[in-house]
C-alpha cells in the first residue's frame, strides 16, 4: 500500500523536521522564488517554477570556508546541523545526482561530499514521477490535495514511514509527466551537440564572434546553473595575522581573468573564447568526462541572462548549421 | 577520507637566491614523511605540487630536487603574482604547506633505454632538473642524453651550481640571448641547436618545459630531428587552483592540465586553442 500524505498535513511534516533538522524550501521573496530557510513552514511552496539560484547553494555554497587556522592550529571546515531541501523539483534533483557524480569523481570534493551525507533531498513533483531522478524521497501528487511518498533510500524511508503519512489507496489521478521543450529534447542526443560544438569553433566562427559581442562577461548565466560549480579559493588574514580563513568562491569561466596566470598572460583572453569555453565544457568536454551534456533544459541561464542569450536558440542555430554542412547521404 | 584539498606542514630548510627575482625553496615535511613509491621516487619527475602558505594561498611548481630525495623537495619561485611574492619574504625556517604530488610526470618508464634529448628556457627548468636527477640516478638505464637549455642572459641560468656535475653525465648545451664577456657557450635561440645533437630519432624521447617560443624549438629541432610527436612530452602551464580536476581553471580543449597533464604528448595538445 502506497504512503500518502495530504497537502493539509505537510506544514505538520515540515514542522517535525524542523525538530531535527534545519529546513530550507522554495518560497517567494522581493517576487523570486528562492531557497530559504523555513520559520513558518505554510510560506513553502509545493508548486512553481523555478527557484532563482539552484540548490547548488546548499552543497557548494556561493562562499564556504574550507580551513580556518589559528594560531597554527588547521580546522576543516564542516557542516554543524543536519539539513533537509525540501520541495526539489525534477530537474533539481536531477542537476544534484550528476553534480554528486562530477564532485564525487576521484580525487573527491570532500566539503561538498560531506555537505550530501548531512542533507536530505526531498522533491516534490506536481507531475508524475515516472524514473525517480534522485533524492531521498520524491512526492507525487495525486488529485490535487494528496501526495505519494515514494522513497528512494533509507533516510527517505524513514520519513515515509512517519505518522504524518497514511497507507492509502490511492484513487486519484496523477497527471503526466511534462511535455519536454525544445532543449530537453537536443540533450537527448548529448553525442550530437557535441560534435556540433566542437565543429561549430571552426566552421560557424560567426556565432560566438556574435555571442562574443553580446555576452557582457557578468557570469550570471554561471551563478544560476544548477550544474556549473567553477570555483576559486582565497585567503584571508586577520589583522594581527593570528586567525587565516581559506575560503573557496564561485568563479566563472566566462569572467575575464579566469585564465589568467601570474604574470598576465590569459589563455582565453577573448570574450568569445570565454562564452565559447562554457558552452564547450558542458556540451563537449562534460560529455566526453561523463558521457552526458552538463545541463538539465531549467531555463535559468536564460531567465537570468542580462544580455537575453538564450542558450536554447544558440544550440538550434549551431545544430542546425551543422546538420546542413554534413554532406547527405543517400541509401 | 583524506580531504585531498588539505594542505600538510612544511618548513623552509635552506633558502636560495638562483637569479634577480627566482629563489630555491628546500622544503622538508614536518610532523609526516613523503611517501615513496615502489621505485623509491617521492614523485615523478613533471609531476606538480601546490606550495602554499596560510594567509596568501596557494600555486603549482613542478619540484626541481631529485625524486629519489626523501627528506625534502625544492621548488624554484619566481617571484610573479601575490602568492609567490609573500613566499619571497619568507626566511629559513618559515613554515609553508604543500600538497600534492599530482598529475602525471614525464613517462620516465617509457625513456629507459632511449637517447633523451630535454629542451627547456628560462623558468621552465624546474622539473627538467628533477628529470635530470632522475637520470643521473640510472644514467646506464639512458642512451645519449641532452639538455637543451636557453635563457636571456648567463646569470638568469638557473642551477648552475649543478652544471658541473650534470656534465660529468649528459651533454648540456646551453645558450644566452645576452651574452657576457667571459660567456662560453651559444648565443641565441635554444632552436638553432640541432648540430649539436647526435641522436638515433626513432630511439629517442623527448621532454620540453618552457614558455611559448619553446614551440619554435619543437618545429626546428626536434621533428627536423626526425622525432616523432608521440614521443614528444610537454609540459603546460596553466593556472591552478584546487589541483584535483574539479575548479575548471586549467582546462584546455578536452584535458585538465592538473589531473591528464602537465605533462602531455605532444600531440594531445598541439590542436588546443585554449
Amino acid at each position: 500500500m502506497p504512503r500518502v500524505i495530504s497537502q493539509g498535513n505537510i506544514p505538520n511534516l515540515i514542522t517535525d523536521l524542523k525538530k531535527s533538522h534545519d529546513v530550507f524550501g522554495p518560497m517567494e521573496k522581493d517576487g523570486e522564488v528562492v531557497f530559504g530557510k523555513v520559520e513558518d513552514p505554510t510560506n513553502v511552496l509545493l508548486r512553481y517554477k523555478t527557484t532563482l539560484l539552484p540548490p547548488k547553494i546548499f552543497f557548494l555554497p556561493p562562499e564556504e570556508e574550507l580551513f580556518k587556522v589559528t594560531n597554527g592550529r588547521v580546522q576543516e571546515g564542516r557542516v554543524e546541523k543536519p539539513f533537509i531541501i525540501f520541495g526539489l523539483n525534477r530537474k533539481d534533483l536531477e542537476a544534484i545526482v550528476y553534480l554528486d557524480q562530477i564532485m564525487g569523481k576521484k580525487p573527491a570534493d570532500t566539503f561538498y561530499l560531506n555537505r550530501r551525507k548531512s542533507s536530505i533531498l526531498i522533491g516534490v513533483f506536481e507531475e508524475e514521477v515516472g524514473v525517480p531522478p534522485g533524492g531521498d524521497l520524491i512526492l507525487e501528487m495525486v488529485s490535487g490535495n494528496d501526495y505519494r511518498a515514494i522513497a528512494l533510500t533509507e533516510k527517505g524511508r524513514i520519513i515515509a514511514n512517519s505518522e504524518f503519512f497514511k497507507e492509502g489507496k490511492v484513487d486519484g489521478k496523477v497527471a503526466p509527466t511534462e511535455t519536454p521543450s525544445k532543449l530537453d529534447q537536443m540533450l537527448l542526443d548529448s553525442e550530437l551537440i557535441a560534435q556540433a560544438i566542437k565543429w561549430s569553433r571552426e566552421n560557424y566562427r560567426q556565432v560566438w564572434e556574435r555571442l562574443g559581442k553580446v555576452c557582457i562577461g557578468c557570469g550570471i548565466c554561471t551563478y544560476v546553473c544548477p550544474l556549473c560549480y567553477c570555483t576559486s579559493t582565497e585567503d584571508k588574514t586577520s589583522f594581527d595575522q593570528s586567525v587565516c580563513s581559506r575560503c573557496r568562491k564561485w568563479d566563472a569561466c566566462t569572467l575575464p581573468g579566469f585564465a589568467q596566470i601570474a604574470g598576465g598572460h590569459n589563455f582565453r583572453p577573448t570574450q568569445a573564447a570565454r562564452y565559447f569555453n562554457w558552452f564547450y565544457h558542458k556540451f563537449v568536454r562534460a560529455y566526453k568526462e561523463f558521457g552526458q551534456a552538463q545541463c538539465v533544459a531549467c531555463g535559468r541561464c536564460q531567465k537570468y541572462c542580462p544580455a537575453g542569450i538564450d542558450i536554447e536558440k544558440v544550440l538550434e542555430e549551431i545544430i542546425d548549421a551543422f546538420q546542413k554542412a554534413q554532406p547527405t547521404r543517400k541509401f | 577520507m583524506e580531504n585531498s584539498l588539505h594542505p600538510k606542514k612544511v618548513k623552509i630548510v635552506r633558502l636560495e637566491d638562483m637569479a634577480s627575482n627566482v629563489k630555491l625553496f628546500r622544503l622538508a615535511p614536518v610532523g609526516w614523511k613523503f611517501p615513496a613509491n615502489k621505485s623509491g621516487l617521492i614523485f615523478t619527475p613533471g609531476q606538480f605540487v601546490l606550495a602554499g602558505r596560510w594567509g596568501a594561498g596557494e600555486a603549482p611548481f613542478g619540484p626541481a630536487s631529485s625524486p629519489f630525495e626523501k627528506g625534502f623537495i625544492e621548488l624554484g619561485v619566481r617571484r610573479v603574482g601575490n602568492v609567490t611574492a609573500t613566499f619571497h619574504h619568507l626566511r629559513e625556517g618559515d613554515e609553508m604547506t604543500l600538497r600534492g604530488p599530482y598529475g602525471n610526470g614525464y613517462p620516465i618508464d617509457f625513456f629507459q633505454g632511449k637517447d633523451v634529448v630535454m629542451v627547456t628556457g628560462g623558468c621552465g627548468i624546474p622539473p627538467i632538473a628533477a628529470l635530470i636527477e632522475y637520470i643521473i640516478a640510472r644514467r646506464e638505464s639512458f642512451g645519449r642524453v641532452y639538455l637543451l637549455y636557453g635563457a636571456l642572459a648567463p646569470k638568469d641560468l638557473l642551477f648552475r651550481e649543478r652544471f658541473e656535475n650534470w656534465e660529468e653525465k649528459i651533454k648540456l648545451i646551453l645558450t644566452v640571448d645576452k651574452p657576457t664577456p667571459d660567456w662560453k657557450g651559444h648565443i641565441g635561440l635554444v632552436s638553432e641547436l640541432t648540430k649539436e645533437i647526435q641522436i638515433d630519432p626513432l630511439n629517442t624521447a623527448t621532454a620540453m618545459c618552457g614558455p611559448g617560443p619553446m614551440t619554435a624549438a619543437l618545429e626546428n629541432i626536434l621533428r627536423p630531428l626526425g622525432i616523432a610527436d608521440r614521443r614528444i612530452f610537454v609540459s603546460e602551464e596553466r593556472k591552478m587552483s584546487c589541483g584535483i580536476g574539479k575548479c575548471q581553471h586549467c582546462t584546455t580543449g578536452d584535458k585538465y592540465v592538473c589531473t591528464d597533464g602537465p605533462v602531455f604528448y605532444y600531440d594531445q595538445v598541439q590542436g588546443n586553442w585554449d
